[in-house]
């Protein structure tokens, strides 16, 4: 019988074609011809985000698309701007709101209009108008508004009942409610009456929440005019009601992680936090948790803001920008809405798209209602004044400073910075 | 090229990668960094102005650098000595029980953190110090005991930070210390025993003496360590907070640099830095090394 001799490179050959084939197979979607983009996301593999890019991909549009998880919005901005400086920007980023003037000034999101103009216009009338103008900067048209989140207020529903509370949660509330029922909370379940209860309330300690009590209480961080609005008697007004849990000791303010750990695990009864945890708090707890909107104050309008993220485009070569639209096209898409709903954001597409599950509901409402943008920290140093502001917080809840003469110091930094 | 000059020749020639390293990557940064203080420089815009003393103004001028700069001190006080000391008693103790079933046993535990990088080590900690429901409050609760809120309390993060640091960092000094005893000879050991030297006796007299090269290593390599490395387990377990309690120097710097991208400003902070670093040095080689009994 013939037999042929196997020699090292005969064997190297097989090993290396062994090795490459399940690569070959696993990349069917992609062709060699294909432009390929990265976005630089918020999104890791597990997400909503990675099955838009994974049907994008399927579909063989002549793009293939890599989701690269960089962190958090401040992450991600950072290890973009080693890219852009290094002359290989990504495609496309997340990009959080708030960084919308340094995405547009700094970074030099392009405008999606000076890549194509009949494309960007039929992208951007897949939104709804009112959000157009978040991603309009410097008459720039700078990303697609697809991400927009609100904070609402999530009640773990077994340390409801256990208190003896109505479980008939309005659908407006104020901070006059909500402190009552922290306080009757406190009051039935503290002192080890209840296994897993540790403490009532989390308004969340940063600087989205603390916006939405200033607005709420009729004041404004950074007005529309774009005037520091901390002095003013509203927005003191709105913080000095802010700290009020925290220095009654219903509230332990802790970071995100902390908070979002604390309230899974059935230790906290109530968190105001982003509408996005609509997904992850009821995979992840394991008891009943009811939504409701964010509490406005007493005698006052609500005046709620948004939050999230816009898809901008970095790309400067004309091959990758035109690439990125066409993923951008995709995601505007209907299909593209249907998958991405299941990150938990709002709908803000003309698009009919089932919402994810019914708890945010609140969070519609409180769209419907009109909501105002985030703020946008503008200027050079426009992120040093987004941690003043941050720090001015701490300082107010942990008593450091009383809470008028902590708004003063905070409108004379941040108005020197943002002026900077 | 007569033989000397070959052997000079050859001798540069295996010299000079080490040394176009050390300027590449050491004296050519420090160079940037000078430039860089007296520029308003933005990578993104590729923009350079001339910015004089304006940067230098903007971070010794500014609150938060006093407030790093005190912490650093601080963490340097507490830090130093306890990652100096107390790894030196555990090294002790180890040697007692070398040899022993139950020593592997001590230097798995004791050696175990220090295989964790430093963000991990906050990480891990974060869950434990949950002031809402973190395990340690749920053991001071059981106790009987009030609950803290370490990390995220102004009065307790430093502290807490600087606990983080001891666990993550004892660990290596703690084998240090314990390789550099194992080389000390039992019969001098011995004999000081039998002359009726004590413990307290034999450990200043003999043991710290030939360990000393050791020890004086352990203290340049902390003071590093606590100058430096630390900033992951701050960014991990307080990102500074709160309201820059926690905040040191190298915090600072990668704060002013990479998320207010303030490189001017970040650049001042590093030549002070490196100031400190190097003053501190050549302190301890000027005053401390001459304390050191070399075999």
């Amino acid at each position: 019988m013939p037999c042929t001799r196997l020699s090292r490179r005969t064997l190297l050959a097989g090993l290396a074609a062994g090795v490459a084939a399940p690569a070959v197979l696993r990349a069917t979607g992609a062709r060699a011809s294909d432009a390929r983009i990265v976005v630089s996301s918020n999104f890791g593999p597990e997400t909503a985000f990675q099955a838009v890019v994974d049907a994008f991909n399927a579909k063989g549009l002549g793009v293939a698309v890599e989701n690269r998880f960089d962190g958090n919005y401040e992450e991600a901005t950072a290890k973009t701007l080693a890219a852009v400086s290094a002359g290989r920007p990504p495609a496309l980023m997340t990009t959080g709101w708030k960084f919308g003037y340094y995405a547009k000034r700094t970074l030099g999101a392009r405008d999606l209009r000076e890549i194509d103009a009949a494309r960007a216009e039929a992208l951007i009338g897949n939104f709804v108008p009112s959000v157009h103008t978040l991603v309009t900067v410097d008459d720039a048209l700078i990303g697609v508004p697809w991400a927009m989140s609100t904070p609402i207020t999530f009640i773990n529903m077994e340390h409801w009942r256990a208190a003896g509370l109505d479980e008939a949660i309005p659908e407006e509330i104020d901070t006059d409610w909500l402190y009552e029922r922290a306080r009757a909370l406190q009051a039935a379940l503290g002192g080890g009456a209840h296994p897993s209860f540790r403490s009532p309330l989390a308004l969340s300690n940063n600087e989205w929440t603390s916006q939405s009590f200033v607005q709420n209480a009729g004041g404004a961080v950074i007005d529309e005019a774009g005037a520091v609005g901390l002095a003013r008697p509203e927005s003191i007004a709105g913080m000095e009601l802010f700290c009020v849990p925290a220095h009654e000791g219903l509230w332990i303010p802790v970071g995100s992680r902390e908070q979002d750990a604390a309230f899974i695990a059935g230790a906290l009864s109530i968190v105001t936090t982003s509408s996005t945890r609509v997904i992850n708090y009821p995979q992840a707890a394991p008891f009943e948790v009811a939504t409701t909107r964010f509490p406005g104050v007493p005698g006052r309008p609500r005046r709620m803001n948004s939050g999230g993220n816009f898809l901008a485009v970095y790309a400067r070569e004309a091959e990758q920008a035109q690439a990125a639209m066409t993923f951008l096209e995709f995601c505007g898409s209907q299909e593209g809405q249907d998958l991405w709903s299941g990150v938990g954001y709002l709908n803000s597409s003309v698009h009919d798209v089932a919402a994810p599950t019914p708890l945010i509901a609140p969070a519609q409402a409180q769209l419907a209602d009109g909501l105002t943008a985030e703020t946008i920290w503008p200027g050079t140093r426009g992120f040093e004044a987004q941690n003043a502001w941050r720090n001015a917080v701490s300082r107010m809840l942990e008593r450091v400073d009383p809470v008028p003469v902590a708004m003063a110091r905070a409108q004379d930094e941040v108005a020197a910075l943002i002026a900077a | 090229m007569d033989a000397a000059d070959r052997r000079a020749l050859s001798t540069a020639g295996l010299v000079a990668p080490a040394v176009l390293a050390v300027a590449a990557f050491l004296y050519l940064p420090i160079a940037a960094s000078g430039l860089l203080a007296v520029l308003d420089y933005h990578p993104a815009t590729q923009t350079f102005r001339f910015a004089g003393l304006a940067n230098i103004a903007a971070v010794l001028g500014g609150d938060a650098f006093g407030r790093a700069a005190w912490n650093t001190l601080v963490y340097c006080l507490v830090l130093v000595p306890a990652q100096v000391l107390v790894p030196l008693a555990l090294a002790l103790g180890l040697r007692e029980i070398a040899g022993s079933r139950t020593a592997p046993v001590y230097y798995a535990c004791l050696f175990a953190p220090t295989l964790v990088s430093f963000s991990v080590a906050g990480a891990v900690w974060l869950p434990l110090l949950n002031p809402i429901n973190g395990v340690l409050n749920e053991m001071l609760t059981a106790l009987g005991l009030p609950p803290s809120r370490w990390h995220t309390d102004a009065r307790a993060a430093l502290w807490v930070v600087s606990l983080v640091a001891f666990w993550k960092t004892f660990g290596l000094n703690l084998v240090l210390w314990y390789a550099a005893l194992m080389t000390i000879p039992k019969e001098q050991i011995e004999a000081a025993r039998i002359d009726g030297a004590g413990f307290f006796r034999r450990v200043r007299d003999i043991d710290i003496p030939l360990a000393s090269p050791t020890a004086f290593f352990i203290l340049v390599t902390t003071v590093f360590t606590t100058l430096d490395d630390i900033v992951g387990i701050i960014d991990v377990l307080t990102g500074g907070g709160p309201f820059e309690r926690t905040t040191n120097l190298p915090y600072l710097l990668w704060q002013r640099g990479l998320v207010f991208f303030q490189f001017g400003q970040a650049s001042v902070i590093a030549l002070v830095t490196i100031a400190i670093v190097a003053i501190l040095t050549w302190v301890q080689f000027r005053f401390v090394e001459r304390r050191v009994t070399y075999a």
